[in-house]
C-alpha cells in the first residue's frame, strides 16, 4: 500500500525551474532517502511534501488523501529540521507538547503523552530543561519526540544529522534505524551524504538538477546504476569513469569500474600505471595510479597492500563488475 | 594599567567633573537653597538646607500641577510604548519574513519617518477633525506615529537573527499566524523589546515639542511642560524651578542605572552597519 | 498555480499603517497644499507661492533659515570630531574609563528643557557661574545669551555639551568592531600613534561616522527645544531657527506661513541628507 504519491510535481522560482516533473511512490512503512548534491532540489521536494513550499503544478497524495492544497499542519506529517528548530524559550516538556497545546487539548492528556514520548526516547530526566542546556544528540531526540507525539502518517527529516560530529552521527544513524523498526512508520529523509543513504534506506531516490536519476534499494543502486551520475554518487571512493577513446574501445559512451573491483598486481593486467599516492586505511589500501590514457586510476586493495610511490603496477578489472553506459 | 593611563584618567576625570558634573551639582545646590539664596544664581554651598520645604512647595504649586503632570506623562509613556512594541514587532516581523515589492515602499516610509520633521499645523488640523486634539489619546497616537520608524528598524534587524525554522516548526505543529507571532516570536524578542521600551520611554518622557503643540491646556500638562510653565512663573523662585529640574532628571537617571546596557544597544544600533 | 495563506499576513502591518498614515503621512502631504494658502483660525485662501516669497523677503525669516544651517553644521561637525576623540580616549584603557563614559553620556538622557534653563542660569551675564569664574581670573565675561552675535553660538555649545555623549557612544561601538590586528600590523610597519589614528582608525570607523554625521545633522536641522528654553530665538530674532519660526508663526495665527516654514525645513533636510547618503554609499563601494 502506498503512503506518499507525487504526480508530475514541478516547482519554479520565477523562470528558474528547480523541480522538473517528479513522479514518485513511497510505500507504507518505507524508509525512503532523497540523496543528491547540494542544489539538486531534494530539500525543496521535501518541503513541498510538508506544505512549507507550494508546488507550481502536480499533485501530492498522502495516505490516499489529496493534500496538494492542504496546510502543513493538516497533512498528517511531522518534520525534523536540520537545526532541530527547538523553541529556545520553552522547556523540553513544552517543546514536545507545543502542538497539542496549540490544539487546545486538556493539560492532563498533554502531560501523559509527553511523559510517554519522553520515556521512549530516554528524555524523561531532561523534561524541565531548556534546549540550551542539552547536548547535540539530546536536542536531536527532543526534535524527534516533537515529531512522534503528533503520531504522523509520514515523518520528514531534513538533513538531521549534519550538525553532529562523526561519532555521534553514526550512533544517531542506528537510533533512527531502530526507531523506524519500532514505529514502522513511513519516513522520508533528505541527505547529501551517500553513506547515510546506503546505511539507513529501504529505498533511495537519487536526485540530480531537479530530476529523479534512479530509484531503488541501496544494493540495486550499487550494483546496477543506470547512469554515470548515480554510479559516481553511490560508493566511496568514487567509481572510475572514463569517456572518449577508452569508452569507445569498450563500445560505450562511458565506461566505469569501481576501485574495489580492480585487482592490482606487479606481474600483469589490463592497464599499467605508476603509483602516485597511497592511502593506507588499515582494513584496505587505496592506490592512485597515473596512466597515460586514463589519466587516473583509483584502486582499492584489501589489507595492507605492499607498494611504494613511483612503482609501476598493473590493474585488472574483475569480470562482470564493469559498467557500460550509453 | 600603565602610569600614563592612570595620569590620563585622573586629568580626564578632573576635566569631566568641571564640564559635565558641575552643572548637575549646580542644579542640586540651587534646588535645596532658600529663595533669596537661590536668586543670586551663584555656585555656593546653601546657607540653609530646604530640601523638603522646596520639594513639597513644588508639588503643591498651582494645585498639585506637577503630580498631575507626572500622572499624564506616565499614562502617555506607558500606552505609547506598549503600542510601539506591539506595532513595531509586527511590522518588523512581516517586513523581515515576507519579501515583496511592498517592502521597498515600507522602507521608504520608515526612512521618511526618521528624517522628516512632522508638519505641525496640518497635524493639528487632522487631530481636530478626528476629535483627538488636546487629548491624552491623541498624544499617545502621535508618539506612536513618530516613534514607529525607530521601533520597526530595531525589531526588524533582531528578527533577522531568529531562524525561520522555528516559524516553520510551529506551522507544522498547527499554529496560526497569530499563535506563531505571540507564542514563538514575541517571547524571543525580549532583549530588543527591553531596549525599545527603555529608549522610547526616555524619549517620550523627555519630549517637550509635541506636547507643546498638541496638548495645550492645564488639565493635560506633561512633566516637560511644567518646566516651561514654571520658567515664567518662578522667575523669582529659582530654588523651586531647579527643584523641578531635579525631579525631572531623576527618572532617566534611575532608568540609566538599571538599563544602561539596553540603552547603549538601542542608541548604537546603526553604528556598525551604517 | 497553488496559492496558500502566508504565515506572515499583511494585516499585521495594518494597525501601524493606519496610525502612521493618519498622523504622519496625511499631514505631511497636506502641508504642501496648506503652505500655498493664507490660513488662519477661520478660513483658508489660496495665495500661490506668496508664503515662500515672504521667506525670501523678510530678513528675520532669511535669518532663521541661515541660523538653522549654521546650527546644524556647527553642532554636527563638532560632535563628530570631539565624539571620535573622546571615544578613542575612552577606549584606551585609562583609569576610571567606565565612569567617564557614564558621565559623558548622561546629559543625552536628561530633559533638554531642564538643561536649557540650567545653562541659561550658568550663562547669566553678571551672576552666572561662567562669568564669575572668568572674572576671578581677570577676564571680562561676554553676555553669552544677551549678545545678539553670540547667542546662537552659546546655544550651539550647550547642544554640543548635551549631545556629544551620543556621538561618543556610537563611536565607541564602532571602534569595538575594529580588529586589534590592524593596529598590531601597523605597529610592525612602524606607524606612530598619530599615523595609526589617521590611517587606521579614521577610515575603519567610517560606518560610525556616517551614523553620527547623519543623525546629528538631522537632529540639528530640526532642533527646537534647547533654543526655545535658552533664548526663545532672541535677542530679537538673532538666534531664531526654522523650528522656532514655525512655532512663532503658529502662535501668531499665521498657519499658512508656519506650514511653509515646515515645507522649507523638510526640503532643506532632503536636500542635505539625500545627497550625503548617496555620497556615503558610493564611497562605501570604493573601499
Amino acid at each position: 500500500m502506498t503512503s506518499v504519491v507525487l504526480k508530475d510535481i514541478r516547482k519554479s522560482f520565477g523562470s528558474l525551474e528547480v523541480i522538473k516533473a517528479i513522479d514518485l511512490e513511497v510505500e507504507k512503512g518505507e524508509f525512503c532517502v532523497f540523496v543528491g548534491p547540494s542544489g539538486c532540489g531534494k530539500s525543496t521536494l521535501l518541503r513541498m511534501i510538508s506544505g512549507l513550499e507550494t508546488s507550481t503544478s502536480g499533485q501530492i497524495v498522502i495516505d490516499g488523501e489529496d493534500v496538494t492544497h492542504a496546510e502543513p499542519s493538516k497533512r498528517g506529517i511531522a518534520m525534523v529540521f536540520q537545526s532541530y528548530a527547538l523553541y529556545p524559550h520553552l522547556t523540553v516538556r513544552e517543546n514536545i507538547g507545543f502542538g497539542l497545546s496549540l490544539a487546545g487539548r486538556p493539560k492532563s492528556e498533554i502531560a501523559t503523552k509527553v511523559e510517554k514520548t519522553a520515556e521512549s526516547l530516554q528524555l524523561a530526566h531532561l523534561l524541565d530543561r531548556k534546549p540550551k542546556a542539552l547536548s547535540g544528540g539530546q536536542r536531536q531526540r527532543v526534535a524527534i519526540g516533537r515529531a512522534i507525539i503528533r503520531n504522523p502518517k509520514v515523518f520528514l527529516f531534513d538533513e538531521p544529522l549534519s550538525n553532529l560530529d562523526a561519532a555521534l552521527r553514526s550512533q544517531m544513524r542506528m537510533e533512527l534505524t531502530d526507531l523506524h523498526a519500532k514505529l514502522g512508520a513511513t519516513m522520508i529523509y533528505v541527505t547529501h551524504d551517500q553513506v547515510e543513504a546506503m546505511t539507513m534506506a529501504n529505498k533511495i531516490v537519487v536526485l540530480n538538477a531537479g530530476r529523479i536519476e534512479q530509484v531503488g534499494s541501496p544494493m540495486e543502486l550499487y550494483n546496477n546504476p543506470v547512469s554515470p551520475f548515480v554510479a559516481g554518487f553511490i560508493g566511496s571512493p568514487k567509481m572510475n569513469l572514463y569517456e572518449g577513446e577508452v569508452a569507445a574501445a569498450e563500445r560505450c559512451g562511458t565506461y566505469g569500474i569501481r576501485p574495489e573491483h580492480l585487482i592490482l598486481s606487479k606481474s600483469g593486467g589490463k592497464w599499467r600505471g605508476q603509483v602516485r599516492h597511497i592511502e593506507r586505511l588499515g582494513a584496505d589500501t587505496v592506490v592512485y595510479l597515473d596512466h597515460p590514457e586514463l589519466k587516473q586510476i583509483v584502486a582499492r586493495a584489501p589489507g595492507d597492500f605492499e607498494v611504494a610511490s613511483g612503482d609501476e603496477i598493473y590493474a585488472m578489472p574483475m569480470s562482470g563488475k564493469e559498467h557500460r553506459f550509453g | 594599567m600603565t602610569r600614563r593611563q592612570l595620569y590620563t584618567g585622573i586629568v580626564s576625570l578632573a576635566l569631566a567633573s568641571v564640564i559635565f558634573i558641575l552643572p548637575f551639582v549646580f542644579i542640586f545646590l540651587t534646588a535645596v537653597k532658600s529663595k533669596q539664596d537661590a536668586s543670586r544664581l551663584i555656585f555656593s554651598w546653601p546657607v540653609e538646607w530646604q530640601f523638603w520645604e522646596n520639594f513639597l512647595q513644588v508639588l503643591q504649586t498651582r494645585n498639585y500641577l506637577l503630580l498631575l503632570a507626572y500622572f499624564n506623562s506616565t499614562v502617555i509613556t506607558v500606552f505609547a510604548v506598549t503600542l510601539l512594541v506591539l506595532f513595531g514587532a509586527m511590522v518588523g516581523y512581516v517586513l523581515q519574513r515576507r519579501p515583496s515589492p511592498w517592502n521597498k515602499v515600507i522602507y521608504g516610509f520608515v526612512l521618511a519617518g526618521l528624517m522628516i520633521p512632522p508638519a505641525v499645523v496640518p497635524t493639528i488640523w487632522v487631530l481636530q477633525s478626528i476629535g483627538l486634539f488636546k487629548t491624552i489619546t491623541g498624544m499617545i497616537f502621535i508618539q506612536v506615529a513618530y516613534g514607529l520608524a525607530f521601533s520597526v528598524l530595531l525589531f526588524r534587524s533582531f528578527i533577522a537573527t531568529i531562524p525561520r525554522d522555528l516559524d516553520e516548526a510551529a506551522l507544522i505543529d498547527g499554529a496560526t499566524p497569530l499563535q506563531i507571532f505571540f507564542r514563538v516570536i514575541l517571547p524571543l524578542l525580549k532583549p530588543v523589546t527591553v531596549t525599545v521600551i527603555v529608549v522610547q520611554s526616555i524619549s517620550i518622557f523627555n519630549d517637550f515639542t509635541n506636547p507643546l503643540y498638541y496638548l495645550p491646556g492645564r488639565e493635560n500638562v506633561t512633566v516637560q511642560l511644567t518646566l516651561y510653565n514654571f520658567q515664567g512663573q518662578f522667575q523669582t523662585q529659582f530654588n523651586l524651578l531647579f527643584m523641578n529640574i531635579l525631579l525631572v532628571t531623576i527618572p532617566p537617571l534611575i532608568i540609566y542605572i538599571f538599563f544602561n546596557r539596553q540603552i547603549v544597544a538601542g542608541m548604537t544600533a546603526g553604528a556598525v552597519k551604517g | 498555480m497553488v496559492t496558500q495563506k502566508s504565515p506572515y499576513p499583511y494585516w499585521f502591518v495594518l494597525p501601524a499603517a493606519i496610525v502612521f498614515t493618519v498622523l504622519f503621512l496625511v499631514p505631511t502631504f497636506a502641508s504642501f497644499w496648506f503652505s500655498l494658502t493664507r490660513w488662519d483660525l477661520f478660513s483658508t485662501q489660496f495665495i500661490g507661492l506668496e508664503n515662500y516669497a515672504q521667506f525670501l523677503r523678510e530678513p528675520f525669516l532669511i535669518q532663521g533659515t541661515i541660523n538653522t544651517l549654521i546650527f546644524a553644521f556647527a553642532t554636527s561637525a563638532t560632535k563628530t570630531v570631539i565624539g571620535l576623540l573622546l571615544a578613542v580616549l575612552l577606549t584606551s584603557g585609562i583609569w576610571a574609563q567606565g565612569f567617564l563614559r557614564t558621565v559623558v553620556f548622561f546629559p543625552v538622557l536628561v530633559s533638554t528643557i531642564g538643561i536649557g534653563i540650567t545653562f541659561a542660569a550658568l550663562m547669566h551675564p553678571t551672576n552666572g557661574v561662567i562669568n564669575v569664574a572668568l572674572a576671578s581670573i581677570g577676564l571680562p565675561g561676554p553676555g553669552w545669551l544677551t549678545d545678539p552675535v553670540l547667542a546662537l553660538y552659546s546655544v550651539i555649545i550647550v547642544d554640543l555639551w548635551k549631545g556629544v555623549g551620543l556621538a561618543t557612544l556610537i563611536y565607541i561601538a564602532g571602534l569595538a568592531t575594529i580588529s586589534q590586528d590592524y593596529y598590531e600590523a601597523a605597529r610592525m610597519d612602524g606607524a606612530t600613534r598619530t599615523q595609526m589614528f589617521f590611517r587606521v582608525t579614521v577610515p575603519l570607523v567610517r560606518p560610525a561616522t556616517v551614523t553620527v554625521v547623519t543623525l546629528s545633522l538631522i537632529g540639528g536641522l530640526r532642533s527646537f527645544d534647547l533654543i526655545w528654553a535658552m533664548t526663545r530665538g532672541g535677542p530679537g530674532f538673532s538666534s531664531d531657527v526654522l523650528a522656532s519660526v514655525i512655532y512663532k508663526q503658529y502662535q501668531a495665527g499665521f498657519y499658512g506661513l508656519s506650514t511653509a516654514g515646515n515645507v522649507i525645513l523638510f526640503a532643506l533636510i532632503g536636500l542635505i541628507i539625500l545627497p550625503l547618503t548617496v555620497w556615503f554609499n558610493r564611497r562605501e563601494v570604493d573601499l
